[in-house]
C-alpha cells in the first residue's frame, strides 16, 4: 500500500493508493497515528484511489478521529466514489464526520 | 520445512551410508553396485576431483610453457649454431683457399716464366730442355712439363714435336709426345688454350702415365715470330698431381664433424670421402640419379663460382645436413663442406635430451607436489563434505573436524561450525515456535467452537410457529470470525434477530462479538424498541473500549401476530425485502453509527408491515465483497439477481443458493470475510404463506 | 572407384578363361625342354667373337645383356665380348678377322666396305640418328643460319652428316677438330660443337648446363638421318654359316628387348663393364644412354620389327659420303644389307 501526503494550508491531505483492508490497516494506521503524533491536527483523507474499505480500515480512521478528538483535531473525508463511498456511508460515517467532494474544498472547510 | 528432525521412521529413506543392512537392501534393489555417490566418490579419487583437475591444468600450462621456451632456445641455438659454422666454415676455407691458390699461383707463375722464355728467339732444344729439368727440380708439387708446339713451329719440318718430361720412380724421364696415336692438338690441354689464346688450368685427369695418379695441368700458350709475324708458337704444359690438394681439402674438415669435397668446372668431383665418386660422378650426376633439383640448383651455382651456405635436402650428400661452398678462383673449381645436423646440432640434442630429461622429471616432482598439496586441501574437504551430507540428513551432532589452518579450507570448516551451530538453534527456535503456533491454533479451534456454539444452529428452530421461518449460515474466513448473527423469542409473538460483523478477525473480534451478542440478547426486551436496544448495547460497548473495536449491527423484531418489523442498523448494509412475487430491494432504513465506536450515539427505529410470504435476507459484507481471481466484487447487484431468483424456494434453499453462487464466483480467489446470511420469511399470523404454498 | 581399375585390380583368375592356364602350362613345358636340350646340346656350340666400337657403356646393352643373359648361348652360339675402344678401331678387326661381329656405324660401314672389306649389315639397330649439333643459347645461335662464320668442332671421323647439314642450309662454319671431350664448348672455345645425343649431350647437361640453355640442331629433323649403330659381318662369315649370323642378330636383339624392359637390371651389367674398363662415367649417364637408345632403336614405324634398314636411310648415307668424294660409289643395297631374322 502506497500513501502520499502533502499539506494545504496547515491540512495534512492523506491519499492512501488501493485497498484498505485487513492485511493493510495496520500500515495505514501507523501513517495516521505517526501524523498525528508528530502534532497534525487536522487531517483530509482523501480516499479518490482507494478501491476497498474494509471494517478495519474504518476501525483505524475511528482510532485516528478518537486521537484528534482530545486535540480538537478535525478529520474530513474526500473524494469518495464507488464502493468506498458506499460503505462509509452504510457505516454511518457520514453522520459524523465531514465528507467533500474534493481534497481542496476539505481543506478550505476544514 | 525439510530441515525440521525427522522421526526415525521417515528418515530410513535416507538411509546414512555405512548401515549393513541399508547397503544388503541397497544391492538388492541397484543393479549397479557402484550407485551415485559412490562412482562420484571414485571419480573425485581418480580423476575428475580437484587432484586432476589442478594437475591437468598446472601440468598442461607448465608443458605449454616450457615447449615454448624450448622450441626457442632449440631454434635459437640453431641459429647461432648455423651462425658460428657458417663463420667457422667460411674462416676454414678461406684459409685453405689461400694456401691452394698460394700453390697453383706459384705453378702458373713458373709455367708463365717458361713461356715467356719459350717466346724469346733461338732457343735451342737442349736449353729448352734443361729449363724444363730445372723447373721440375724447383718445384716439387709439379709432376711434368711439356712444350708442345704447333704443326711445324719448332723446326720447320715436324707436324708434331713436344718434348716430356716428368717424375718418374727412378728419377725424371724424358719422352716425346705426338704422333698419329696421340694428337696433341685435339687434347683439351693444347686445344683449349689454344683456341681461347690464354692459359688455363684443364679438367683433372687420370694420368696415362704409371700410377694412374690424378692430375691437372695448367697450360700456357707461347707466341714466336715467324716470317715476320708474331703467332702462336705452341702451349707449355705442367702437370700437378692432385694428391696434395686431395690431401688438403680432405684434411679440411675432422672426419667426425662431416666431410668436405672439390668438384672441377663441370662439377665432377675431385676428392670426395667415397673414392668412387671422384672422376666418376658430378653434383649433377648425383642430382640426377636422386631427382634432386635443388642439388643441380645448388652445383649450378658451384660452377659458377658462387659461394654460400645451403642446407641440403636431397639424400645424394646424406640427409639433413648443411653445406658451405666457395671457389677456387684460380682454378675455377669449387670446394664444397658438409655438416651433417646430427654433428652440427649434436651437443643441442644432447642438450636437448637433457633439458628434456629434466623437463621429465620436474613434471613428475610438479604432479607428486600437486597431488600433495591437493591432497591436503582436498581431504579435509572430503571430511567436510561426508560431515555436510551428514548434517543434511539432520545429524546436527556430528563433530566436524578441527582445521586450525587459516586458509580458506579452515575458514569453510568454522563457517560450517557456525552453520551447524546457527542450523542448530534455529531448528531449536522453530520447533518451539511451532509448537507455540499450534497451541495457538489448538486455542483458536477451540475459540471457534464456543463461538459458533453462541449461534443458534438448529434448523428449523421453532419448527412449532407458523408465522415464520428462518434460516442463517456463517462461513468463517478464519478460524474465528467476527460475524454474528442471532434470532430469538421474545415472547409468544415477537421474534428478535439480528446479523453483525465486528471490525478485524480472530480472537479479539470473536471476544467482542460474544460480548455484543450477550449484550444484546441479555438486553432485548419486547418493550425496548431496537435503537433503544443498540444505544443500550453501544453504551455498554464504549465503555472500556480501548481497542476502538466496533460492530455494524442489524436487528429487528418481528410482530408475528401482525408482521410488524421494526429495526435498526448501526453501520451494516441494509437487508434486501423480497416481497412475495416481486424482485428484492435493499430495505429503505436510517443508518446509525457503527456500534462500540463512540459513545452517546443515536439510533431509529424503521417500522414496516411485512405481508406473508415476504422475506428479509440480512447479510454482512463478507457477501457483497467477496472478490474473485480478478478481484472484482461480488456486488450487491448479483445478490440480488440471485435472491430474486430462489427467495420463494424458502430461507434453507435461499441462504444455500446465495452461499453457492459467491462460492463459485469467488472461485479458488481466498476468502477475506467472513460470509454471514440470515433469511427470515413472514407466514402471517397463521402460517398462511406457508399453507398457500401448500 | 572407376570400373576400369577395378578391372585392373581384379584377380587374374577371372580375366583369364581356363584354357589360358593351359597355354601356360604348356610354354612353362616348351621352355624346361628348351633348357634342357640346350644343356644337351652345350657341345654343340659354335664360337665367335663380338666387337663393340666404342668402350662398354649403354650403347652397347643390349649385347652385354644378351651375353650375360645367357641369350647366345641359348641360341647355339659360345660368344666371347671383346673390349671396345679408341685403340681397337672395330672396322679394321672385322678386316683382321679379330672379331666375327662388330658393331660400326653405317656411314663408317659404307667407308669401310668402300675401302675393299667386303662386310655386310646383317641388323641396323638405330633407326634415327642421335648426331646433333648443340650451341649455347647465350651465344645468339637460334637458327641454322646462325651458325654462319662461327668455330665449330666436329669429329674428324663423323664429318660428313654435319657437312652434308652446311651445306643444305648455305652456311660457312670455321672448323675446329672435336677431340674427346666437350670441355672446348663449354669453356667457350668454340661456338657449336659436335655431340651424340645419349653421351656428349647428357655430358654437357651434365656438367651444369640446362636444357634451356642450349639451342640443339638435331640432324635428322633436317632430312638428314644417319643411323648409326648397326651390326656387321664379313661376307664371307656370312656365307660359311648363316645360320651362325642369324643366330647373333636375334639373340643380340632379344638382349635389346630384354634391356629395355628391365633398364635398371640391364644399367647393372653395364656398370659392371663400365668398371672393369675403368671408364670415367656414371650410372645416371648410363640411364641416360639406354633410355635415348630405346628411342634410337625403337622403329618409327611399330609394325616394323628391330634391326631393319630402311633402304632410303642407306641411301641418303651412301649417296652424302660419294657426294663428299669420300667413297668411289653407292654400294647396292641388297649387297651391303642381309637382315637375317626377317627371312625365317
Amino acid at each position: 500500500m502506497d500513501v502520499k501526503m502533502r499539506k494545504e494550508n496547515g491540512v495534512t491531505v492523506v491519499s492512501p493508493v488501493g485497498r484498505i483492508d485487513t492485511v493493510t490497516a495496520p500500515e495505514f494506521e501507523k501513517v495516521l497515528t505517526g501524523l498525528i503524533g508528530e502534532g497534525e491536527t487536522r487531517l483530509v483523507l482523501d480516499l479518490q484511489a482507494v478501491d476497498y474499505i474494509s471494517s478495519a480500515g474504518l476501525r483505524c480512521i475511528l482510532a485516528a478521529a478518537k486521537m484528534l478528538k482530545p486535540k480538537n483535531g478535525a478529520l474530513a473525508f474526500a473524494a469518495l466514489q464507488g464502493p468506498v463511498k458506499e460503505v462509509i456511508s452504510i457505516s454511518g460515517f457520514a453522520s459524523l464526520f465531514k465528507i467533500f467532494d474534493t481534497p481542496e474544498e476539505a481543506c478550505r472547510q476544514v | 520445512m525439510s530441515l525440521a528432525p525427522r522421526s526415525p521412521e521417515s528418515g530410513s529413506e535416507r538411509t546414512p551410508r555405512g548401515s549393513p543392512q541399508d547397503k544388503r537392501a541397497n544391492d538388492v534393489q541397484d543393479p549397479f553396485p557402484g550407485d551415485r555417490r559412490f562412482s562420484g566418490e571414485l571419480q573425485s579419487r581418480l580423476g575428475g576431483g580437484l587432484a586432476f583437475k589442478l594437475a591437468l591444468f598446472i601440468l598442461t600450462s607448465t608443458a605449454v610453457i616450457y615447449l615454448v621456451a624450448f622450441l626457442y632456445s632449440y631454434v635459437t641455438l640453431r641459429k647461432e649454431i648455423l651462425a658460428d659454422v657458417k663463420k667457422d666454415a667460411l674462416g676454414v676455407t678461406m684459409v685453405t683457399l689461400g694456401k691452394i691458390d698460394n700453390v697453383l699461383g706459384g705453378i702458373e707463375k713458373v709455367a708463365a716464366f717458361l713461356a715467356r722464355d719459350l717466346s724469346g728467339e733461338g732457343r735451342t732444344a737442349a736449353v729448352m730442355i734443361r729449363q724444363m729439368e730445372g723447373l721440375l727440380q724447383a718445384n716439387p708439387e709439379i709432376f711434368g712439363v711439356a712444350v708442345a708446339f704447333e704443326p711445324r713451329a719448332f723446326d720447320g719440318r715436324s707436324r708434331y714435336y713436344a718434348p716430356y718430361i716428368h717424375r718418374g720412380p727412378e728419377g725424371l724421364k724424358r719422352i716425346l709426345i705426338g704422333g698419329a696415336e696421340y694428337d696433341y692438338f685435339t687434347k683439351d690441354w693444347y686445344q683449349i688454350p689454344r683456341e681461347l689464346d690464354r692459359s688455363l688450368w684443364s679438367e683433372p685427369y687420370v694420368h696415362e702415365g704409371e700410377g694412374g695418379d690424378l692430375v691437372a695441368t695448367f697450360s700456357v700458350p707461347f707466341y714466336r715470330t715467324a716470317a715476320g709475324e708474331r703467332g702462336l708458337a705452341g702451349i707449355v704444359r705442367v702437370d700437378v698431381s692432385l694428391d696434395w690438394l686431395q690431401d688438403i681439402v680432405s684434411r679440411l674438415m675432422p672426419q667426425r664433424q662431416g666431410y668436405s669435397f672439390l668438384i672441377s668446372r663441370n662439377g665432377v668431383f675431385v676428392t670426395h670421402p667415397r673414392k668412387e665418386f671422384i672422376m666418376r660422378e658430378s653434383v649433377f650426376s648425383l642430382a640426377d640419379a636422386t631427382q634432386d633439383e635443388e642439388l643441380r640448383r645448388i652445383g649450378r651455382h658451384m660452377v659458377w663460382a658462387g659461394k654460400d651456405f645451403v642446407p641440403l635436402t636431397g639424400s645424394a650428400f646424406g640427409r639433413d645436413s648443411w653445406m658451405f661452398y666457395a671457389p677456387l678462383p684460380s682454378i675455377g673449381w669449387s670446394i664444397g663442406l658438409v655438416f651433417p645436423e646430427a654433428e652440427l646440432f649434436g651437443n643441442i640434442f644432447e642438450l636437448n635430451r637433457v633439458i628434456l630429461m629434466i623437463g621429465g622429471v620436474g613434471f613428475l616432482v610438479l604432479l607428486i607436489v600437486i597431488v600433495v598439496i591437493s591432497g591436503t586441501i582436498t581431504r579435509p574437504l572430503r571430511t567436510l563434505t561426508e560431515k555436510a551430507a551428514e548434517i543434511a540428513r539432520g545429524n546436527l551432532d556430528v563433530a566436524l573436524p578441527e582445521i586450525r589452518s587459516r586458509d580458506e579450507v579452515g575458514e569453510l570448516s568454522r563457517s560450517f561450525e557456525n552453520m551447524k551451530g546457527a542450523l542448530k538453534e534455529y531448528i531449536s527456535n522453530l520447533a518451539e515456535t511451532t509448537a507455540a503456533k499450534e497451541r495457538i491454533e489448538s486455542e483458536l479451534k477451540i475459540a471457534r467452537a464456543i463461538q459458533m456454539s453462541f449461534l443458534p444452529k438448529k434448523f428449523p428452530p421453532f419448527p412449532e410457529r407458523r408465522e415464520m421461518d428462518i434460516y442463517a449460515t456463517l462461513i468463517p474466513a478464519r478460524e474465528v470470525g467476527g460475524d454474528l448473527y442471532d434470532f430469538f423469542l421474545l415472547d409468544g409473538d415477537h421474534l428478535f434477530f439480528s446479523i453483525g460483523d465486528v471490525s478485524g478477525k480472530g480472537v479479539p473480534a470473536a471476544l467482542f462479538m460474544a460480548v455484543t451478542k450477550t449484550l444484546m440478547k441479555g438486553m432485548a426486551d419486547r418493550d425496548l424498541a431496537p435503537s433503544a436496544l443498540l444505544e443500550a448495547v453501544n453504551g455498554e460497548l464504549c465503555r472500556e473500549n480501548e481497542t476502538s473495536m466496533f460492530v455494524t449491527i442489524f436487528c429487528g423484531v418481528l410482530d408475528l401476530k401482525s408482521g410488524r418489523l421494526s429495526c435498526t442498523a448501526a453501520g451494516h448494509p441494509a437487508p434486501l425485502l423480497i416481497r412475495a412475487g416481486k424482485d428484492p430491494e435493499p430495505l429503505v432504513i436510517g443508518q446509525g453509527f457503527l456500534l462500540g465506536a463512540l459513545e452517546g450515539v443515536t439510533y431509529r427505529t424503521t417500522e414496516i408491515v411485512l405481508a406473508p410470504g415476504d422475506n428479509l435476507l440480512l447479510y454482512t459484507d463478507g457477501v457483497t465483497e467477496a472478490q474473485n481471481g480478478n478481484r472484482e466484487f461480488y456486488g450487491e447487484a448479483r445478490l440480488r439477481r440471485v435472491a430474486a431468483v430462489h427467495a420463494a424456494g424458502g430461507t434453507a434453499s435461499l441462504v444455500d443458493a446465495v452461499v453457492a453462487d459467491v462460492r463459485s464466483f469467488a472461485g479458488d480467489a481466498p476468502q477475506y470475510d467472513d460470509i454471514t446470511l440470515l433469511s427470515v420469511v413472514y407466514q402471517g399470523a397463521d402460517g398462511d404463506s406457508r399453507r398457500r404454498d401448500r | 572407384m572407376h570400373p576400369s581399375v577395378k578391372r585392373l585390380r581384379s584377380d587374374p583368375a577371372h580375366r583369364f578363361p581356363l584354357p589360358f592356364y593351359w597355354v601356360l602350362f604348356v610354354a612353362v613345358a616348351v621352355s624346361l625342354l628348351l633348357v634342357a636340350t640346350s644343356g644337351f646340346c652345350a657341345q654343340a656350340l659354335k664360337t665367335a667373337t663380338f666387337l663393340p666400337q666404342w668402350r662398354p657403356q649403354a650403347q652397347f646393352a643390349g649385347f652385354y645383356t644378351a651375353y650375360e643373359k645367357g641369350l647366345y648361348r641359348k641360341y647355339g652360339i659360345d660368344v666371347t665380348v671383346l673390349r671396345g675402344g679408341p685403340d681397337r678401331p672395330a672396322g679394321a678387326a672385322l678386316a683382321a678377322r679379330q672379331a666375327d661381329f662388330v658393331t660400326l656405324f653405317l656411314s663408317e660401314a659404307v667407308q669401310v666396305r668402300d675401302k675393299g672389306v667386303r662386310l655386310i649389315n646383317i641388323g641396323q639397330l638405330m633407326q634415327r640418328s642421335g648426331f646433333l649439333l648443340v650451341a649455347k643459347a647465350g651465344s645468339g645461335i637460334a637458327a641454322p643460319r646462325d651458325l654462319q662464320g662461327r668455330k665449330v668442332s666436329l669429329w674428324t671421323s663423323f664429318q660428313v652428316q654435319p657437312l652434308a647439314f652446311f651445306r643444305k642450309y648455305g652456311i660457312a662454319v670455321k672448323p675446329v677438330v672435336q677431340g674427346e671431350t666437350v670441355n672446348l664448348f663449354l669453356r667457350g672455345g668454340v661456338d657449336a660443337a659436335s655431340a651424340m645425343w645419349y653421351n656428349e649431350y647428357y655430358t654437357i647437361l651434365n656438367s651444369g648446363l640446362n636444357e634451356e640453355d642450349l639451342t640443339t640442331f638435331f640432324l635428322d629433323r633436317h632430312g638428314l638421318n644417319f643411323p648409326e649403330d648397326g651390326i656387321y659381318v664379313l661376307e664371307e662369315t656370312f656365307r660359311r654359316d648363316r645360320a651362325l649370323c642369324d643366330a647373333f642378330v636375334r639373340a643380340s636383339l632379344e638382349g635389346w628387348q630384354y634391356a629395355f624392359d628391365r633398364p635398371e637390371e640391364a644399367l647393372d651389367i653395364v656398370m659392371a663393364y663400365v668398371r672393369k674398363a675403368n671408364v670415367a662415367t656414371n650410372r645416371p649417364h648410363q640411364r641416360w644412354m639406354l633410355a635415348r637408345m630405346r628411342d634410337l632403336i625403337g622403329p618409327k614405324d611399330p609394325s616394323v620389327p628391330m634391326g631393319v634398314l630402311p633402304r632410303q636411310d642407306f641411301l641418303t648415307v651412301a649417296e652424302e659420303l660419294h657426294r663428299a668424294g669420300l667413297t668411289g660409289g653407292v654400294p647396292s643395297y641388297g649387297e651391303f644389307y642381309v637382315f637375317g631374322p626377317a627371312k625365317p
